[in-house]
């Protein structure tokens, strides 16, 4: 046997029902996966700053810096699994200067550059304006340099400046909760304007995939602050915490709903592709959709987050449960991108057959690369936090 | 001037620049980038054109019916819809000047491009196994390519012989009648238990084809002097189906 081929046949003898030859290998690996979650991240992470400059909950201060930061980190990997799978990475600004204006796909470019350079970097930056200029009179040459460039060389610590600063923040907010909603929103329109394919096509998707992303933002920033708080010898504000818990406790409430609501929609639906799908559910994917996605990553944080908010439960043991719910919730959000994925790509167009998804170890689009691409947003926010230390704010005149 | 650039706020007027110089790099580059990658139109023009610079080397079907009479037989036959240069090659340069021949592939593989066994083609193609068919024969020697109907095999035999028959057709010996080996008396035809067809009883018979000295080409060769001389071929050799060396 050719040896190319033996990874075929492999994949061939776990095949059941009937398959088109070209649906056997799946042409969407893990690193799709990984793309939707990181991006999932980012909007969810800018919606919790959100919370802060424009609904004013105050309780959230102390992470609205470390959340814009978290935002910033994986938006600057969010889109590299993309190019890793498509290949010529360094080709990829060519759809800034040649753009498709009718391509769905090619769009992503023009979201992300007008969500990174419009919103996040200009919010991050009028945010820190003044604290960079303040901390140059103490700080050593280089970072005095870092920091000096990073303020445009502004020197301007007027009360005007300042007064600016907040209200363009403020307004970049604004625009920035729609745009949250247009990042994450676009990567669900995606996968539901994909209407040769049942289990993607859905005009719920975009709204689902939002609602996960947020769930996913938040519980990324609390588990963020629950262990950067400890390892600074700082106090964790229980406050802050308990009010993220809150947002977290809604936000997957809706976005269970809406995925149930999903679920019923298609079962009362019931068109030519229930059959296979229902296969594919209770087969295929039921460890990764229903023990993990529903009853880890959703119901078992529910419970308790529920069981703090019912009881009077002491500090210690709310910090477990909440870290405890919020890594479930992580798990959950990344199956949830695996069985949205991977689930479109197992069932045969026919609707009479599926086939598996066999991961690579090593190689640009294996097992590792994928460890790699989700551990990098944490050394992207180390150097951040470094460079822009979130707990060395000056009092903001907005809140007072 | 001045004064309304004093009006906007510092922190603004430096964004504003860093913005500026992005956008007008973006641009700078843009205008760098041939037209006929940034317009469609122009890309599709530049396509075309570039497709139609490309030499012309195959010259069609139609040009070949001038010259070779071929092409009445072969626009008739199951090979109708195939055009003459899939197997006697690009013949624009021969259609200029005859001197040019094209190159034909007379090998096996050539036919087998459309003929080898594949589950994936369409019901009732005439499709082989290269390695049971008779192995090591040009194609052409049974089937006539311009008119390529399966080859006759003697049909007198077959309405009893009918295993022998589906053999030998694709046995080396595909194209040998019955009778070239068998000596047949017609009351073996009404009673074939009683009068019973001849075989082969004599090692020169085969050896007529098959010995070092006959003057059939293209046929095995063996010394009947030394090999196997006292049992008979057809005691070592399945005459209907002989294996190939």
């Amino acid at each position: 046997m050719n040896p190319a081929n033996e990874h075929l046949y492999e994949m061939l003898r776990q095949v059941s029902g009937y398959i088109y030859p070209n649906e056997v290998e799946f042409h969407w690996s893990i690193l799709i996966v990984v793309y939707p979650y990181l991006t999932g991240l980012v909007a969810g992470a800018f919606i919790l700053a959100s919370l802060v400059k424009v609904f004013k909950v105050k309780q959230l201060q102390p992470v609205y810096r470390l959340s814009m930061l978290t935002a910033l980190s994986f938006m600057i990997i969010a889109p590299l699994p993309l190019q890793m799978h498509l290949g010529h990475w360094e080709r990829s600004y060519e759809i800034f200067l040649t753009p498709n204006f009718t391509s769905a796909m090619a769009m992503f470019g023009f979201v992300y550059a007008w969500y990174l350079m419009v919103v996040l970097l200009l919010e991050i930056w009028f945010t820190y304006r003044r604290d960079l200029i303040r901390w140059t009179d103490t700080d050593k040459p280089v970072m005095r340099f870092v920091h000096r460039a990073l303020a445009l060389f502004s020197k301007d610590t007027s009360e005007e400046g300042e007064k600016f600063d907040m209200k363009a923040v403020k307004f970049i907010t604004i625009i920035g909760i729609p745009s949250a909603f247009l990042l994450h929103g676009y990567v669900g329109f995606i996968f539901g304007s994909i209407k040769a394919n049942p289990w993607w096509s859905s005009v719920l998707i975009p709204i689902v995939f939002l609602f996960s992303a947020i769930v996913s933002g938040i519980a990324m920033v609390m588990l963020l602050y629950m262990v950067v708080t400890p390892l600074r010898g700082q106090k964790i504000e229980m406050v802050c915490v308990d009010k993220m818990a809150s947002f977290l406790f809604v936000a997957v409430v809706i976005d269970f709903s809406l995925e149930m609501l999903d679920f019923i929609h298609r079962l009362y639906e019931s068109e030519e592709s229930i059959k296979i799908l229902s296969d594919l559910v209770m087969n295929k994917l039921f460890i990764s959709l229903g023990i993990v996605q529903v009853l880890l990553g959703m119901i078992v944080p529910l419970a308790l987050i529920l069981f703090i908010k019912l009881f009077r439960v002491d500090e210690e043991l709310r910090k477990l449960f909440y870290f405890l719910g919020a890594i479930l919730i992580q798990i959950g959000i990344f199956a949830t991108r695996w069985n949205v994925v991977m689930g479109g790509q197992m069932f045969s167009k026919s609707f009479r057959g599926l086939t598996v998804y066999k991961m690579d170890i090593t190689g640009i689009e294996g097992l590792l690369m994928t460890l790699i691409l989700l551990l990098m947003p944490f050394a992207i926010l180390w150097v951040l936090i470094k460079v822009l230390p979130p707990w060395d704010a000056s009092p903001s005149p907005s809140l007072h | 001037m001045k004064r309304l650039l004093q009006k906007i706020p510092d922190s603004l007027l430096r964004v504003g620049s860093v913005f500026i110089v992005f956008i007008t790099v973006v641009l700078l580059i843009r205008s760098l980038i041939p037209a006929s990658l940034k317009n469609s139109e122009e890309h599709r023009n530049a396509t075309v054109e570039r497709e139609v610079a490309h030499p012309v080397k195959h010259a069609g079907s139609e040009v070949c019916a001038d010259c070779h009479e071929q092409y009445e037989l072969k626009k008739t036959g199951y090979h109708k819809n195939l055009a003459c240069e899939t197997c006697h090659g690009a013949a624009q340069a021969h259609s200029e000047d005859q001197e040019i021949k094209p190159v034909l592939n007379r090998k096996r593989e050539a036919c087998t491009l459309c003929h080898l066994f594949n589950p994936s083609r369409p019901t009732g193609f005439p499709q082989i196994n290269p390695v049971v068919h008779n192995p090591g024969k040009q194609c052409i020697t049974c089937h006539n390519p311009h008119d390529p109907k399966p080859p006759r095999v003697p049909k007198d035999c077959q309405a009893c012989h009918e295993q022998i028959e589906r053999t030998k057709a694709v046995s080396p010996h595909v194209q040998l009648d019955c009778t070239t080996c068998h000596t047949v008396n017609e009351q073996h035809k009404i009673t074939p238990r009683v009068v019973k067809a001849n075989i082969p009883n004599d090692r020169t018979f085969c050896g007529k084809c098959h010995a070092n000295d006959s003057k059939i080409k293209e046929t095995p060769k063996v010394d009947l002097s030394t090999h196997g001389e006292k049992y008979l071929c057809w005691e070592c050799h399945y005459p209907h189906m002989p294996e190939v060396n």
